[in-house]
């Protein structure tokens, strides 16, 4: 049997994440929250409390009722359930009560997802409409074909946006994106989507100015409509399964594409295996974005400036060594290029100029990185010198936006990594 | 007459699901007990806590530990199966 020890702030998430795998009369057993930060001889009363709870759930009588076992089935068919809504005064204002009702809704009004929008979505695909494109973490409910239009149509995408949205939710549901850490933890990840190649154009998506701000459709329904899948299909409601302590903007919309126009080196589906005219989605685990304004003229010196940006000592990146991202602005992208310096060479210098003493950290998060890297680096020790990411190819590089000497510095969960799914047009 | 419009839930599709059952066992008495540590600050403290508890106060026989590299990755499939093998209970946990 087993039984889980929760602290008191995460008992919803355990209820809620033991539920969703079919294991509702999970015991938890609570420790009061915060934990992390008690002393030594508090955990040890902790501990003399925990005991006899761990005791008595291990041998409490099972009441009447209990379920037999049995493993999760595939979905019925694959059809999602209809509702009739009042169409007086307005359907429109009746859907968005329901839909406030049920947390549908990130917390700005929806499309009200009617057999006629739907039906116009899943015609710009061949796959069935019941075909199970991925199980979405923590619920692990299944985002069907025609699960993903009626959240697209939700969060008022054209539904020539559809194909983009299925290899978005391949991608996320893809083992080393770590969808389920993604979703539950108390760190502020939202899902980044980059769109490259002729899709992006063909949508009208923003590469240029403002590209990850607002005022495009494609850009900011196709961001919203993921998070909406991951509400609605993952289950990540805030305060339930998704516990972020802040969370941030990003989970609304975080969605742009690169400007391969004025990138001088080879575009991200490019590096990754793909043909120049294919289209393809990359999906990041990012924390957030930290503007980097410098009006370095000197490719050395911009290196440099950037590298010492990423450096800080409460990153995930230098925890785990994970998977850093910069986005260029075409004006620091032909500086560098300019100097003769490649994409790799480039990824080269920052691995190389943003390396950290492990001194440099907070006891708690220095043990941290023992636990997560002695494995990759040995025997780390306050001098140990720690890299950002395992390898400098692990440093992503994207080109996008407008004039200005702005770039931006984009920190990763930590224990994800990016991952790229071709759009399949009909 | 009240005219409805009829929309679709943007809820996944409905899952013929199963509820696993509860297991109980008599006593913690003799028993194998494994923790799987979630590398969270203090819980390798409330583990080392725990199993001497167990053992001093409930007569647990024997109490396997395994600890995970880091809180946000999933357990090594051998150490699920390990514990699976031969635990009578096992203790995982979550939160900060």
């Amino acid at each position: 049997m087993a039984v889980e020890v929760c602290s008191s702030a995460f008992v919803p998430l355990g209820r809620a994440q033991a539920s969703a795998l079919g294991y509702s009369a999970l015991p938890i057993a609570v420790v009061p929250h915060p934990f992390g930060t008690v002393s030594r001889e508090e955990v040890r009363v902790m501990a003399q409390e925990c005991v006899t709870q761990i005791a008595e759930h291990a041998c409490a009588p099972i009441s009447a009722g209990s379920a037999v076992g049995g493993q999760q089935q595939e979905p019925v068919a694959g059809l999602c359930v209809k509702l009739e809504i009042p169409s007086a005064p307005d359907a429109f204002t009746a859907f968005n009560k329901l839909a406030r009702e049920k947390r549908w809704s990130d917390g700005l009004p929806v499309v009200p997802p009617t057999v006629e929008r739907v039906e116009a979505m899943l015609a710009h695909t061949k796959r069935a409409r019941n075909e199970v494109i991925a199980r979405l973490a923590p619920a692990f409910c299944a985002a069907t074909v025609e699960s993903i239009a009626i959240n697209a149509v939700l969060a008022g995408c054209d539904p020539e946006y559809l194909p983009v949205l299925l290899a978005a939710v391949e991608a996320v549901a893809a083992v080393d994106f770590n969808l389920q850490s993604i979703q539950s933890t108390t760190n502020p990840a939202a899902v980044w989507i980059i769109v490259n190649g002729p899709i992006s154009g063909k949508l009208g998506m923003n590469a240029g100015g403002n590209c990850l701000g607002e005022g495009v459709h494609a850009n900011a329904s196709v961001g919203r409509a993921l998070r909406l899948l991951l509400r609605n299909i993952g289950g990540a409601l805030p305060g339930d399964m998704d516990r972020a302590t802040h969370g941030q903007p990003g989970k609304f919309s975080f969605c742009c594409a690169e400007n391969e126009a004025k990138n001088p080196w080879e575009p991200l589906h490019v590096e990754r295996g793909h043909k120049a005219t294919d289209s393809a989605v990359t999906v990041v685990g990012a924390e957030g974005t930290m503007n980097m304004c410098t009006l370095a003229k000197n490719a050395d010196d911009l290196i440099r400036v950037l590298a010492d940006t990423m450096r800080h000592a409460p990153s995930n990146e230098y925890v785990h060594g994970s998977e850093p991202w910069l986005l260029l602005c075409p004006e620091h992208a032909d500086i560098i290029n300019d100097a003769g310096i490649s994409k790799a060479e480039l990824k080269r210098r920052l691995w190389k100029e943003s390396k950290m003493r492990a001194g440099v950290m907070a006891a708690e998060d220095f043990e941290r990185t023992q636990a997560s890297r002695t494995s990759e680096l040995g025997p780390i020790g306050p001098d140990t010198i720690l890299t950002i990411s395992k390898k400098p190819e692990e440093i992503g590089i994207v080109v996008a936006g407008g004039a200005g000497a702005h770039s931006v510095y984009i920190p990763c969960f930590g224990n994800t990594r990016s991952v790229t799914r071709r759009v399949m047009e009909s | 007459m009240t005219s409805a419009t009829t929309v679709f839930s943007p809820e996944a599709p409905a899952m013929q699901r199963k509820e696993q059952q509860r297991l109980r066992i008599d006593t913690l008495k003799d028993c194998v007990v494994g923790f799987i540590d979630n590398a969270k600050p203090n819980f390798n403290y409330l583990v080392e806590d725990l199993a001497e508890l167990l053992k001093k106060q409930l007569g647990v026989k024997e109490v396997i530990i395994r600890r995970k590299r880091a809180a946000s990755i999933p357990a090594l499939k051998s150490y699920i199966d390990e514990l699976a093998g031969c635990c009578d209970v096992v203790i995982t946990g979550s939160g900060d």
